[in-house]
This record gives C-alpha cells, structure tokens and sequence, in this order.
C-alpha cells in the first residue's frame, strides 16, 4: 500500500532537474521504483511527489570513442541483452543477468541501482572493477565522477538531491582482458561480490592475450562487505606484472591481501571472521576464472565450465 | 490519471490514482483475483503478471505503468474455455498444491519459454530465483515447465499397480482446473457488500505494559468506521488459546512480544485504516524481556505471564502443568524401566544437547479472515483457517454464542503447515466487524504471519545407552521447548512429541522430561511434524554417534532396533502399524548406502516415527442425487494436500462413480460435518474413512431399494458405473432412487462417524495410525565457505496405500523440501527481542535451484493402515529425517557432528575450522 502522491514526468533532463530543485526533499526520482516502491510501502520513505526519469531519453546504450555508455534507465534486462555490451565489455551483460530475479531485471534501472547505493549491489562492485565513471547533470551543469567517488557509503552518495545520474561508462581496457564477477549469499542480495579484471600487454592479436602474455593492469574489487565497495590494492600490486602462466603462484597471496584489505562488520550476512575468510577464498576463485577465461582466450578452446559452488554466483 | 491499457486482450480505460498498484487495480477494479499478494516485496513471484510481455511484480509496479501497454494475467491463459499448455501441464505434473503460487508460477514459465522456448535446466532455475513455492518442493513445477517446453507428457509416477477403479490412480487433483486459470477463492479473494478493511498496531517492544491508549484522534479520522483497544473488549471474553486461554485478543494491560496486537482500526478502505493506525498514540513502559531459553528459565527472571492460566478448550489438555511463578507452562514427564540402572549398566553411553530454531511456516498466503454479524446476532467468518471448528468452539465461548449461531467457512487455502490450527486472526475479526457493525476483512501481510506464530524452538539433552551388541536399552531424554509468549498449542506439542522422543526404536528403559517454555517471542504452535522434528534432530544424530562408538553400520544399528510390525509402541497404545524395516532397506538401497563413494561425497540416514492427533473425529455425510452425481459433505480443508481430491476418489471408489461425478463440498460449519482439524496427517485415513462409510451406508441403501423392488438377496447385489447391478438386472441409480420417492427427485443420504475415543495408553488417547518415514541423503560440502550441497536424497514413507500417487508424491517432495530449509537455511534470528528477519527478503526460504536433482521420494504399500483401503496418514514424515540425514551425512564426510541447525555455510564453516 502506497500513501498518495504527485507523480511528475517530465520529458527533458533539464525539466527533471528544475522539478527535483523546485521540489527538494518532497520529491524523489523515480525509474523502475524496484527500490523507491518497496521503502515507500513500508513507511521508511514519504515522498509526496515522484519524478518520473524513465521519458529524459536515457534509456540507450551508445558507443562513445570505444567506451560503452548506459544510459541511467537502461533496465539489468536490456544490459543483459545489449550486444554492445556483449562485445565492449561482455562481463557487464554477465553480471547484469544475475542482479536480483527477472522481475527486478525486467523493470529496475542500472542508474536506480546506483543511485541507491545499497551496500549490497553487484554493479557497484563491478563498476569501481572497471573504472566506470558516471555523469551528473544538475541545473548548475554536468560533471563526470569516477564510480567509487560517487559512491560514498551505504545509501549514501555523491549525488546532490537536484542532481540526475544520466548515465554510466565504462572506458575501454587498455590491452586483452579477462574479468570474473563472483557473489556468495544466502539471501536475496550479495553477501559479497568480487570483481576481478585482469588486463594483460598484447603482442600481436590485440584482443585475446597470448601464452608469454603478463598481466600489465589488474583491478581488484570487494563490494558488500566494506560500507562501499573498494579496489584492494595490495592484491592488484600483487597481480601487476605476473605472467599469465604463473598466476596460480600469486593468487593465494593477492586474494590474502584482498582479506586483510578488508574490514567487514557482522550482520544478518555473517560474522567479521566469516565474511573477511570468505573475501580470500571468493578472491582466489573469482582470480581463477578470470585467468582460465584468459587461457581459453589464447588457445580458442571453449572455457571450461566454470565450476558450480553452493550458494555463489559466477558471472 | 487515465489509464489505457490492454488486460488480456480487453481494453480499458481505467481513472486510477497515480499511487495505486497494479494489483490492486487487476485485483479490486477488474476484478482478475488470479495474481495474488504474498511477500509484497518482489521476492516470491504470488503477484506475477506480464506487461508487454515482461514478468513484473504487480505488488510493487505502478498501475500508471500499464498506461498504452498490454497486461497479461493468469486469467488470459486459457483460450477458447480450454487450458492453454501451459496450464496443462502444470495440471498434468501435479505442479499445483494450494495454488498460491500458481498464477504467477504459470506465467513465469509464459514469459521463460517466449523468451527462450529451449531453456535447459540451468535457465529455468536461473528464471525461477524468483519465483517461491512452498508446497510442491519444485520438482513437479520443473517437470511442468519441461513437459511445456518440449511438448512432452507428464513423466510417471513410480507407483504399485493399483487393484482399485479410481483408488491408487494418479488423477489430476480436483480443484486444479479452478487453480490453473485463477479462480479458486481463497480468503482476500472474497467481497462482501459493505465490507470494510482492518489493520492491527502492533507493540513495538519485545515486553511492555501499555499503560493507555488513546484513538480519539484515530476514531476522528475521516473513513474511519471502528477502533479497538484492549480495554473496549468489556461486552466479550477476550481470551483465547487452545491450551490455556492466555491470549487476549488485543492487549489488556501487558504486550509480550514484538507484533502483539494493541489496537486496530476499521476503515473504509486499507490505506485509511494504515493511516488512522498513526494516529493512535499508546503509552508504553518498557519490561525486562526474556529472549531465549536461558532467559526464560533463569532463577529470578521476569515473567512473561503472572498468574493462573485459565484453561483451554480440550478436555485432554486439562492435564496441562504450568509451574506457577516460573515461566514453565507445561511440563510433561513419562517414565518406564529404570532408566538410570540402565544407563550404567550400558556399554555404550552417548549424549549431547541439539539446538532447533525457531522457523517460520511462510505458508505463502497470509492469515486472513472476513467476519459479519447478522440481525439475529448470528456470526459467520469467512477464515484461513485448518481447523473450522476449533475456531467455532473458540469464538462461541468468547462471544457467548451457541455454536449453532457460529458459521466458519474456509475457502482455499494457500498453504497451513500448522500455522492455521486454531484461532489465530478471526477473533480479532470478529471483534471489529462487531464494533464497526460491518462485514471486515483482516488480511496479514507476511511480516504479521512472522508475529502471529511460528516453530516451537527447542533445546534437547538426550542420553542414550547401548548394550555390547547395539541394542538400545535406555534413553534419558530433556527437552526445553520455547513456545513464545502465548501458550497457543505449544504445550500439545512438548507433549506429544516428547513422548515419542525415541522414535521408532524398542526402548526398554526411559525417562523423558520435557517444559514448554514461555518467552518474549512470536507464539510457538504447530508446525508440519509437531515437535518431532525437533526430538528426532537429536536421537538420530546420536543414532549415528553410538553407531561410531559401537563400530556399527548406521543403517544396521537401526534395523536392530526397529520396532516390529504389531509391537506395542508403549504398553496400551497402538500397535505399529508399518514395516519400519521395509523403508529404511528400500532407503538405504536407493542411495547405495554399500556401494563406493564418489570422492568428497558423504551419506547419511535417519528415521522417524510420529503419532497422529489422538482421539480424533470425524463425521461426514453423502449425498446421492436423483441423477447419480455424488455431493460429500465433510470438512477437511483443502490447502494443498489434496484432500478433496482423495475424498473424491473415495467416494467415487465406493459408489462405482466416475470421479467428475463427485462433488466435494468446501468446510462450511452450517453445513459440513464436524471435523476435528485438518492437521496431524489424519485427513485421508479419520475423514477418509468417515466418507467411505457415509458412501458405504448409501450403498447398503441403494442395496436395501433394490432388494425390496426385485427381491434379489443383497448379497447378491453389486455397484457398477452407476448401477445396481442384480444378476443380470442394471438398475442405475436414477433408477433406485425413483423406485424409493416413487418419483425423479430425493436423494439418499449416508453417515460415517470415525471417533475413536480415549484409550488406556499414556497420553488419554491412542494414535489411530503411526506415520513412519526414513530419509537418506547424500551430500558433498564446499569445505572453504562451509556450503553443504544435497546431490541426492531419499525419502520413503510407509503409507499403507497411495490413495494418490502423485499428490501424495508431490506432499512429500514438498515436505522434504520444507526440511531443507529449516536445516540448510531457515531461522528467526531476533536482536534485543526484535525480529530481525521477518520479511522474504532477509529470511530465506528454499528456492527451486535448492533442491536436489537426485530427490526421490518412494512409498511403502502394504495396505496395513486404518484408513481407506488401508491407507494411513503421511504428508509430515519426510520432512523429519531430513536435519539428521544431512548432519549425519556431514559428520560421516567430513567428521563434524552439528548440534545446532540451521547448517548455514558459516556454521559448517566454523565446524570444520575446529577439527
Ligand atoms: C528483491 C530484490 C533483489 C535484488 N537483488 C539485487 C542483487 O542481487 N544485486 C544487485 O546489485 N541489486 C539487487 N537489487 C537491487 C536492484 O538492482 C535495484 O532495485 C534496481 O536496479 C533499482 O533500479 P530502479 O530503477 O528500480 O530504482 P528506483 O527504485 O526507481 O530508484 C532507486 C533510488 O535511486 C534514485 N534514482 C533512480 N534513478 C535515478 C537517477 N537517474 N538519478 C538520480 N537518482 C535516481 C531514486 O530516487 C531512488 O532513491 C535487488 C532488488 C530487489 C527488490
Ligand atoms: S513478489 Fe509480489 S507478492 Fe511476492
Ligand atoms: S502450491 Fe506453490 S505455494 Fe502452494
């Protein structure tokens, strides 16, 4: 049951932004409402008026200099199914098929998840993973954050309350890259999500590492644990340089690193120990499928079926 | 605003205001009932319909959405009156129990296989996260949803070829046709007219005295029809409980527990009375609360209730024991042998203390009930309830009315599991449609069912002794169960469980002692295998300790110990009635418990032995009309188990009927029978039993008619398709019963009365049957995040004969299912006596992808059960073995005994570290 409010659509950005800066704390953005509705009905938000952002023309997937551009209420169900996406940054599509159920894909926004800022968001995590940066249009103009500046903790962002996220991109890797996204929960969001993009230098073939191939850049993320998700640097220096045949060596250590990095607080989800425990082993397995899906890359072969752990996703 | 949208193919145009929710709109303005309200928060997938195409969640989707697109509901499915193939298969697979989760089921699998008309396995799971169900344990939806896919015919069900006509026979259940296209009724799908709307304010705090409350503002709110607090029940008796009479409609002058109803409102809508609950302001004074167990029984601490219990309604709990001045309500103590002698005479002596925790039911639809009052002060509530009349008693003593004036009816039921035994929301009910002078509805959302009841949690010390050669000589059992902060039917479950706390073994010498326990928590009542999953989480795992110390099989260390088929269970009680022996070898043959184990696989078994609701009545009536065509009068509730379905069977068996002859009618108390409840297993064999008898007195009827107008001897007569058949006569029966009028109208009527009274066993009654049941599990586990895998589970029921081999396999599938998450994943989990976890999207229920591939589960029929046909009651067994299946399986894998449930990964984790 919803208490009665106004419910707004305007039709440019710019009108949004005037209607959120005329409204101020009455009013909320409003895409899919997957989050906005399900507070409201529960009394923990009262806004009294909604606008609606799902008619500002932000629902497209563009191509921009090699960077892939998701418009802030493109639907997890059409990221899934982008085939720019598929071929930019197929990890994205990956993981956007696993966000919440079909239902929440069908109708949540990639820019309602973000905006939200749950501490529990798989893209978030994925994001800060691939340097992704998101655009801020207000009345006073347009800026540009990179992902894990805008998101500043739990529910809390960068965002100021006039301001519209328009859009999300992610920037090309600099060489051949292979990514691996691992969650593990019993509940309906993440308990933890590791991002993992390994990018290596390219002889040759720009697009596929080859078998002398090292890894020049490795991104690290842990999201759900921290208050916001976070790259754990000790890990990615660990990575940095190492030979893709001789990664195996290096990973117990990186994914060691990630752990320690990590500063966890017990909840419904798990206790600290637990949970920091759980960031090395996911770490070491989300780092193994990164790097079999790069060795695959190499010789062609179909990857091997990633294998099947209770209670995690691989995306 | 307006909206245009197309609704199956109709369009319309519709003035909605921009907060109203799809739902609501399909539900109350266009009146498409199919899709239904459960979690409200995305989780379940009960609101499922399709925009454009798309599945959304109507619960949280504004209708304004819909605004120039096309809705599909379940509604729009069937085409040309016929099913579409979808919905036949569904049908077909038994894929549907109560239907809750049905509409939005089917159009899951809609929008799946437009999407991805070859989905393998691995998408339909994937598409199904969202989508629950807590009857079926999925199996019966998968094959469904590939019986769709690919055209195929529903696969077979492994079943013993049955002698009878309709008997044995896998038919689709009755009332599938009505649950496949949306139109079974169930509570919140009835309007009455002038039917106003309820909503309960609920005490904030685990333990407080509410010193006032004031609803003048409440009371002044426009729409606002009626506001109740404790102190305005004067014109009634407040009081209600099956066991003690401890719960208050609305608080009196002490909340004890969080979600204990305060105050409500009467409105003419939902939304007015929410609102108007704001505007009730009630003065608490915070009490020390009392959480767990420890608390509860801690020398000194506070109270939960002061005073005397008054007594129930049943005559066999009035040897209830409350020890005053402590938080006990209930202990229960038997003995026999010399227990202690025993034990020390024993070789092996093993013991531990296992943990149970407090679970919620989540049948998917919430309690809800519908109460009106009539000019001659007659009250009729339309109710969710499992036992009518219980509720009948309940409500005629607190409102001083002879039960005659008292009408309960129940609709479909959207799943029980015990959590719809007894009153729960009809008083309240009652009160306000008194008060407001209305018809009102009450409808809980999800979070009240998690305040309304729940498990009984428990805490259980068990001392077994083993002879040199494995016999089990003496079990020392202690066992202190928390039954919240009402008595509710708690104190019956400590009891009834407690006695059979040694399972299906022979036990020369034992002494158990068990203590219902209040604390400041949701109320504990039944629960599918009231109290015995609990008792048997323990015994079976020390089954397999003492197996270890023996250095004995687990399955041979069972068997040795089995009761026989006729022993005496204890001395004066009912002899067991099954081959224990036969299901624990078909258990352990099915898993290979001798052959090789693929590495990092364990097994594991467990057994259970449970007894029914003792005594126990049950009384129909069957009517015979004029053209042949069947009406059964008796009231089971149907809530998924298909009773109506093997009544229908039942009687059609007797009559020589098809069964689309047979109409079996819903509970309705003005008009169906006394039943005592629909719990405790005990539909099929006690209301079975009372419908083959009324069919059997309207055969010897039809009998009597025929002698007496050809003169053929009755043992010469026989039923046929709908005639008499004498010698090479065929008189069908419009026939007979026009030679009885002497004209084509009248009917004959038939009786059956199935009441077994009290016995000299040591409960006051004798359980009518023993259901009995054997599980076995394998399993492998992560060992680095401690996350058990269930790669394949057995589970065998000794059920006399499957009146129908596809429900009854689909009650059990659902049953096992229903164990795998109370062991893997389900628990209350309270901070500072709150509830932390009372919605689906924090307490976490099994989903389709939970289930293992390997789930069988298998029957064995040996006709021997008191029932019809020799059957005997199941549906709870096979959810019993489960915890210590999987624990023993564990401990066997991975050499860690568990003591405390849920298994979650963390638990195991931590487990393993410590080895
Ligand atoms: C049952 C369930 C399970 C879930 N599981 C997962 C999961 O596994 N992983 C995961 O990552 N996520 C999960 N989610 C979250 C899901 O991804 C989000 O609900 C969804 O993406 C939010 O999008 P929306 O368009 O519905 O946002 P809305 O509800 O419309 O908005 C959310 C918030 O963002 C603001 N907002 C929306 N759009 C904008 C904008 N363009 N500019 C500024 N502010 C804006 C709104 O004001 C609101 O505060 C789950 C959600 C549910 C309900
Ligand atoms: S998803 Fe809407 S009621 Fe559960
Ligand atoms: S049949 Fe699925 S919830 Fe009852």
């Amino acid at each position: 049951m919803l208490r009665p409010f106004d419910l707004h659509r305007p039709g440019t950005v710019e009108e949004a932004c005037d209607l959120l800066a005329r409204l101020g704390e009455d009013a909320a953005a409003y895409a899919g409402g997957t989050e906005l509705l399900l507070l409201m009905k529960e009394g923990l938000l009262r806004p009294r008026h909604l606008v609606d952002v799902k008619r500002l023309g932000l629902d497209t997937i563009g191509d921009g200099d090699g960077r892939v551009v998701i418009g802030a209420t493109v639907t997890h169900r059409a990221v899934e199914r982008a085939r720019l996406v598929h071929e930019r940054a197929p990890i994205v599509a990956s993981v956007a098929r696993h966000v919440a159920n079909v239902r929440v894909r069908n109708v949540g926004t990639v820019g309602g998840n973000l905006a939200f800022a749950d501490p529990h968001s798989d893209l978030a995590t994925l994001f800060v993973a691939l340097d992704a940066t998101v655009d801020l249009v207000s009345p006073r103009g347009r800026r540009t954050l990179p992902l894990d500046e805008f998101v500043r903790g739990p529910w809390d962002t960068a965002r100021a309350p006039d301001e519209l996220l328009t859009s999300v991109t992610i920037p090309p890797r600099p060489g051949p890259t292979a990514a691996a996204y691992v969650k593990f929960g019993l509940h309906e969001r993440p308990a933890l999500g590791i991002a993992v993009v390994l990018t290596f230098d390219a002889h040759g073939d720009a697009r596929a590492p080859d078998r002398h191939a090292r890894v020049s850049d490795a991104r690290v993320a842990i999201g759900c644990v921290n208050p916001r998700p976070a790259r754990a640097a000790g890990a990615e220096v660990r990575l940095r340089g190492c030979a893709l045949t001789g990664l195996e060596d290096v990973i117990a250590e990186a994914a060691a690193r990630a752990a320690e990095a990590s500063d966890p607080a017990g909840d419904m989800h798990g206790s600290a120990d637990y949970k920091r425990e759980m960031v090395a082993v996911f770490t070491r397995r989300a780092l193994r499928v990164a790097a079999a899906r790069a060795r695959s890359a190499i010789t062609g072969e179909r990857e091997a079926l990633a294998p099947h752990y209770p209670h995690a996703v691989i995306a | 605003m307006t909206v245009r949208v197309v609704v199956n193919g109709r369009a319309h145009e519709l003035d909605v205001p921009s907060h109203a929710l799809l739902l609501d709109v399909l539900r109350d303005r266009l009146d498409l009932k199919g899709a239904k309200r459960s979690c409200d928060a995305q989780v379940c997938g009960a609101c499922t319909v399709l925009v454009d195409g798309l599945a959304v969640s109507a619960c949280t989707y504004l209708a304004v959405e819909a605004d120039g697109r096309s809705v599909q509901t379940v509604e729009g499915l069937a085409s040309d009156g016929g099913l579409g193939p979808i919905q036949q298969a569904f049908l077909d697979c038994g894929a549907v129990q109560c239907g809750f989760c049905t509409s939005g089921m089917l159009l899951t699998t809609k929008a799946l296989l437009d999407d991805s008309p070859m989905a393998g396995r691995e998408d339909v799971l994937h598409y199904l996260r969202g989508s629950l169900c807590r009857c079926t344990g999925y199996r019966k939806i998968l094959d469904a949803i590939d019986t769709a896919a690919h055209a195929r015919v529903a696969p077979a069900v492994d079943d013993t070829p049955s002698p009878f006509r309709v008997v044995g026979r896998s038919i689709p259940r009755v009332d599938g046709g009505e649950k496949v296209t949306g139109r079974a009724r169930y509570v919140t799908d009835a309007v009455l007219p002038g039917m106003a709307h309820a909503k309960v304010l609920r005490c904030p705090y685990p333990h407080a005295r509410v010193r006032r409350v004031d609803a003048t503002r409440a009371r002044a709110h426009p729409g606002v029809l009626a506001v109740l607090a404790g102190a305005d029940l004067t014109w009634c008796d407040p009081y209600f409980g099956p066991a003690f009479r401890d719960r208050p409609i609305l608080a009196l002058d002490v909340a004890r527990y969080e979600g204990d109803p305060v105050a409500a409102v009467v409105a003419v809508d939902e939304a007015t009375a929410a609102e108007a609950l704001a505007l009730i302001d009630v003065d608490y004074a915070g009490l020390p609360a009392v959480i767990t167990l420890e608390e509860a029984l801690a020398p000194g601490a506070p109270l939960v209730h002061t005073g005397q219990p008054l007594a129930g309604h049943f005559a066999d709990l009035s040897t209830l024991k409350p020890e005053p001045g402590t938080n006990v309500c209930h202990r229960f103590r038997y003995a026999r042998g010399d227990v202690d002698r025993a034990l020390a005479g024993a070789q092996v002596v093993v013991e531990d203390t296992f943990l149970f925790p407090r679970v919620q039911h989540y049948a998917m639809e919430p309690h809800a009930a519908l109460a009106a009052w009539d000019e001659t002060g007659g009250l009729a509530v339309w109710a969710s309830t499992q036992n009518p009349y219980s509720v009948r008693v309940e409500l005629a003593k607190m409102f001083d009315a002879p039960l005659s004036k008292i009408r309960i009816v129940v609709p479909h039921l959207g799943g029980g599991f015990g959590s719809k035994t007894y009153a729960k929301l009809e008083p309240l009910a009652a009160a306000l449609a008194h008060a407001a002078g209305r018809p009102v509805r009450l409808a809980a959302s999800v979070t009240e069912a998690f305040q309304t009841v729940r498990r009984c949690s428990s805490r259980v010390t068990v001392r077994a002794g083993f002879a040199r050669d494995g016999t089990l000589v003496a079990v020392d059992c202690r066992a202190d169960f928390d039954v919240g902060a009402y008595a509710d039917i708690g104190p019956r479950v400590v009891q009834k469980a407690t006695y059979t706390a040694t399972g299906p073994y022979r036990v020369a010498h034992l002494a158990l002692d068990a203590r219902a326990v209040y604390t400041n928590t949701t109320p504990g009542g039944a629960f599918r295998g009231f109290g015995v999953p609990q008792l048997a989480w323990a015994l079976e795992s020390l089954m397999d300790a003492a197996a270890d110390r023996l250095g004995r099989d687990p399955v041979d260390l069972r068997r040795q110990n089995l009761l026989a088929h006729g022993e005496e269970f204890a001395p004066g009680d009912t002899p067991i009635d099954g081959k224990l022996e036969e299901s624990l070898s078909r258990a352990s043959e099915a898993i290979q418990w001798t052959s090789a184990l693929a590495a990092g696989r364990g097994r594991g078994v467990a057994a259970m032995l449970k007894a029914s609701i003792a005594p126990s009545v049950s009384e129909a009536i069957v009517r015979l009309h004029a053209d042949g065509s069947v009406t059964v009068l008796a009231s089971t509730v149907e809530m998924g188990q298909g009773a109506r379905t093997a009544l229908a069977q039942i009687a059609a068996e007797v009559l020589a009927v098809p069964v689309a002859r047979v109409t079996v009618a819903a509970p309705d108390t003005a008009i169906t029978p006394y039943d005592q409840t629909t719990s405790s297993s005990r539909s099929t064999t006690m209301t079975g039993r009372a419908v083959m008898e009324a069919a059997e007195d309207v055969r010897e009827q039809l009998f009597r008619v025929t002698t007496t107008h050809t003169g053929v001897a009755t043992r010469d007569l026989r039923l046929d398709d709908g005639a008499v058949v004498a010698g090479k006569q065929r008189l069908g029966y419009p026939q007979v019963l026009a030679l009885r009028f002497g004209m084509s109208g009248g009917e004959l009527i038939g009786r059956g009365i199935v009441a077994p009274g009290r016995t000299a066993a040591p409960l006051g009654g004798s359980t009518p049957f023993w259901e009995m049941a054997v599980g076995a599990a394998e399993i492998s586990v992560d060992e680095e995040t401690g996350a058990i895998r269930v790669e394949r589970y057995v589970s065998v029921a000794d059920v006399g004969r499957a009146i129908n081999p596809r429900i009854l396999e689909g009650q059990d599938e659902g049953a096992v299912v229903q164990g795998l998450g109370h062991t893997l994943l389900e628990e209350m989990v309270y901070g500072d006596g709150h509830l932390l976890n009372g919605t689906l999207l924090v307490y976490r229920v099994p989903r389709a992808e939970d289930v293992p591939d390997g789930l069988a589960c298998r029957f064995v029929e040996n006709a021997d059960g008191c029932g019809p046909f020799g059957a005997k009651g199941a549906g709870e067994g096979s959810l019993i073995p489960v915890s210590p299946a999987i624990a023993n399986a564990l401990a066997r894998l991975a050499g860690v005994r568990m003591r405390e449930l849920p298994l979650t990964p963390e638990r195991v984790w931590r487990a393993l570290r410590a080895r």
